[in-house]
């Protein structure tokens, strides 16, 4: 039994690559606490390359003894899988060199705290940066509920990156994107910072987006510009507040929510929202996804396949809670 | 382990990039408490043919001789080998090693005063007499010193099958007095034999490079270090050079070991860094494939010391493809200067003078952009540099014969980039 979410993926055959980095598998799976179990069991000790497919090919650090084509990064493809409650993917994407999204999911019976992350690419070291965000913020949650405090303390996490480590950090500090939300029972909260985004789907009718970018295309589309020409802009995607220390003052923007229907929160990255910019269009491949019969994991996974076949510009970190209860007639109180 | 072994390179390639280059800097912090973990021996060969008569180089050369023997540590093997037609052991007994000692050090001394200069030059005998002699003490740190005078008198070929059969055995330096010897023939000699070549102009210098050598031999504390590099299928070694502190190409030193892995020797080692250059032609990947292109380890017999990863990362973003590694830029250039400045010798020699100030030129520009000040001052003896920057250069009517073979000699010596830039 193993917790590395890296070798339940067959296709990263990344049984190799926990077993060769020597690293704990709690390490190995960032942003996921150890009360997520993952199915599968190592393969074998050396598993085939993946890249090649040499039987036992893999060498201890990672790399294929014959091809020399990394076999996976344990960050590549993680998944949080807890059954009915919650599920969480973040993959790679298919033109990325390494993850630079994380993600962080907790579930203590009914109550679910989840973080998604996403590294600046400009910055130095943004892979850390969203990995110590999602870990600070989803500890933080542990603790207690307060998501503005665990962006707060997030944030000074990520801050302190920039003095340690690599002298090139403190020249572009490592920096990242961060959309966290608690449930406890029906009443969610969320708060971000930066792109990456939260939505309500409920079980009939269009999704709601209960984020608002802090970028670039939405400050243009608020100030008048035309949304379409806005998000094919190049600068669409520059984000306008983020967590690092260059980040200035943050006040994490936040939402309160009950709800009153059956439904689903969605957290993402722009890794996948990109594809589907309109929530409407995002809900109906969710609701397809969740419709096909699987499992809560299969329709995540079935996101991150989306984005990727839809070319997989970014990593694409996806994660599904259902949340139900059938009291009251929906109130959506978000304020920022 | 006291040895590092650290990789500075710039992974990521252009989609369709083959072409892996890294900087490999080894680090050693000497063995254990700076004791040697082999034995050592030291073979001193005086060239001790006629000619050596000229300039007092003689007297020089056994006053060298001498203060090279009380360089030698206590109960390090040595032997003194006199050069001329053919190898004559001067000290100890013929076919065998003195251990060194107060008593057999002053021993020594007083042989050496028996060096007289009459003879030939036989260059290939004397190494095949050092190296017998070293296949007494196998596994030792294995050192000679060979000075010379002139050009080998052998037949032609001799030498570079001596140098073939011996090869690997012992480490070589080699330095010429005067100005009548060859940098060609010397250099052979070095490169086989993992060793320097220098010219000491002046007979009067000639003691205190013997000394500075023979502290250099004692302070190696390991004696046959090996660069193992592992490269993946479809991939090739382009080359392996030693950037620093002089450029030494060791790509024609492979020996096979293992699947797609092969050692590179590296000689002797105490306390010191030196820097590698390591280029690896590879498949080219599809974006963000990641593949190491070579493991680089630092090892002794079967025992690893270090490893350093050199890897290919695939991206669209040119951002990160175009960015230079200052540490691949900076040996890329000192090689070229080495290469250069042996081309304008070369080219100024057959009388191509237009084809000598180009190379001169751009010498003094590549010397001038790395700071590599000592190149510089050499080639200022050779051409008058009218402005570095742009490799404007006259080349002098007049040129000092030792003026030039120092900038020969030592065009491969190299500068090291300021790291943490």
């Amino acid at each position: 039994m193993t917790d590395c979410a890296s070798c339940a993926d067959e296709r990263a055959a990344g049984a190799a690559f926990c077993e060769a980095c020597g690293r704990s598998l709690i390490e190995a799976t960032p942003g996921v606490p150890l009360e997520q179990p993952f199915s599968e069991p190592p393969l074998a000790a050396k598993p085939p390359c993946p890249n090649c497919g040499v039987p036992g090919g893999v060498g201890t650090d990672g790399y294929c003894e014959h091809c020399g084509m990394l076999a996976g990064r344990s960050r590549d493809h993680l998944e949080a899988d807890s059954a009915e409650i919650a599920a969480a993917v973040t993959d790679r994407g298919r033109r990325h060199h390494r993850n630079e999204d994380a993600m962080w999911l907790a579930v203590r019976g009914t109550d679910v705290d989840v973080v998604v992350c996403d590294g600046v690419s400009a910055s130095f070291d943004p892979d850390v940066a969203s990995e110590v965000a999602a870990n600070t913020a989803g500890a933080a949650l542990g603790k207690s509920p307060d998501v503005s405090a665990a962006i707060l303390d997030a944030k000074a996490a990520v801050a302190e990156l920039a003095g340690v480590g690599d002298p090139r950090r403190a020249a572009s500090n490592p920096a990242c994107t961060i959309v966290a939300a608690t449930i406890r029972g029906v009443e969610i909260n969320i708060g971000w910072v930066g792109d990456s985004r939260a939505y309500w789907l409920p079980a009939d009718g269009p999704a709601e987006q209960l984020t608002e970018d802090d970028s670039w295309a939405t400050h243009a589309i608020a100030m008048g510009a035309d949304p379409a020409a806005a998000m094919r802009d190049p600068k669409a995607h520059a984000i306008t507040a983020w967590l690092g220390a260059d980040a200035g003052p943050v006040a994490p923007r936040t939402g309160a929510f009950t709800v009153i229907g059956p439904g689903h929160l969605i957290l993402c990255s722009d890794g996948l929202w990109n594809y589907l910019p309109d929530p409407a269009e995002l809900g109906a491949v969710v609701r397809d996804q969740l419709h096909k019969g699987g499992t809560l994991i299969d329709a995540a996974r079935g996101l991150t396949d989306y984005a990727n076949a839809a070319g997989g510009a970014d990593n694409i970190t996806v994660a599904l809670v259902p949340v139900s209860n059938i009291a009251l007639a929906p109130v959506s109180n978000i304020k920022e | 382990m006291p040895y590092t072994a650290e990789a500075f390179q710039n992974e990521f390639l252009a989609l369709g990039a083959s072409e892996v280059n890294a900087i490999v800097t080894v680090t050693s912090s000497g063995a254990e408490g700076g004791r040697r973990t082999a034995g050592a021996t030291e073979i001193i060969i005086v060239d001790a043919s006629g000619s050596m008569q000229a300039e007092g180089r003689i007297s020089a050369a056994r006053q060298a001789a001498k203060t090279a023997v009380e360089c030698i540590d206590d109960g390090v093997n040595f032997a003194i080998i006199a050069g001329v037609s053919t190898a004559q052991q001067l000290f100890p007994a013929p076919g065998q090693l003195a251990v060194s000692s107060p008593q057999t050090r002053a021993d020594a001394i007083r042989s050496i005063d028996r060096l007289q200069a009459s003879g030939g030059t036989a260059m290939g005998a004397w190494l095949l007499l050092a190296a017998q002699l070293f296949a007494l003490r196998p596994g030792d740190i294995a050192h000679a010193i060979l000075l010379t005078d002139g050009d080998n008198g052998e037949r032609v070929g001799y030498l570079e099958q001596v140098l073939a059969s011996i090869a690997g055995k012992f480490a070589c330096d080699c330095r010429g007095v005067g100005v009548n010897w060859k940098v060609s023939e010397l250099r052979k000699i070095a490169e086989a034999m993992l060793g320097t070549v220098d010219i000491v102009a002046k007979p009067a210098d000639l003691a205190a490079a013997f000394e500075q050598m023979m502290t250099k031999a004692m302070g190696k504390t390991s004696a046959d270090v090996q660069l193992k590099i592992w490269t993946p299928v479809n991939s090739t070694v382009r080359f392996v050079k030693q950037v620093e502190p002089e450029v030494m190409d060791l790509t024609g030193k492979r020996v096979e070991d293992g699947p797609r892995a092969a050692r590179y020797p590296l000689g002797s080692w105490g306390a010191e860094s030196r820097d590698y250059h390591v280029c690896i032609d590879v498949t080219a990947g599809a974006a963000g494939d990641e593949m190491l292109a070579a493991r680089v380890s630092v090892v002794e017999g079967d025992t690893v010391h270090s490893q350093a990863l050199v890897r290919a990362v695939w991206t669209e973003d040119t951002a990160l493809s175009t960015r230079i590694n200052r540490q691949v830029a900076h040996y890329t250039g000192q090689a070229e200067l080495a290469e250069t400045i042996q081309a304008g010798i070369e080219a100024r020699k057959a009388g191509d003078d237009r084809t000598a100030t180009i190379k001169f030129g751009r010498a003094a520009q590549l010397a001038h952009a790395s700071g590599n000040k000592a190149t510089e001052e050499l080639l200022a003896t050779v051409v008058d540099i009218e402005d570095a920057a742009t490799g404007t250069v006259r080349l002098r009517r007049k040129v000092e014969a030792a003026d030039e073979m120092a900038l020969d000699t030592r065009s491969t010596k190299t500068v090291r980039v300021g790291r943490g830039q």
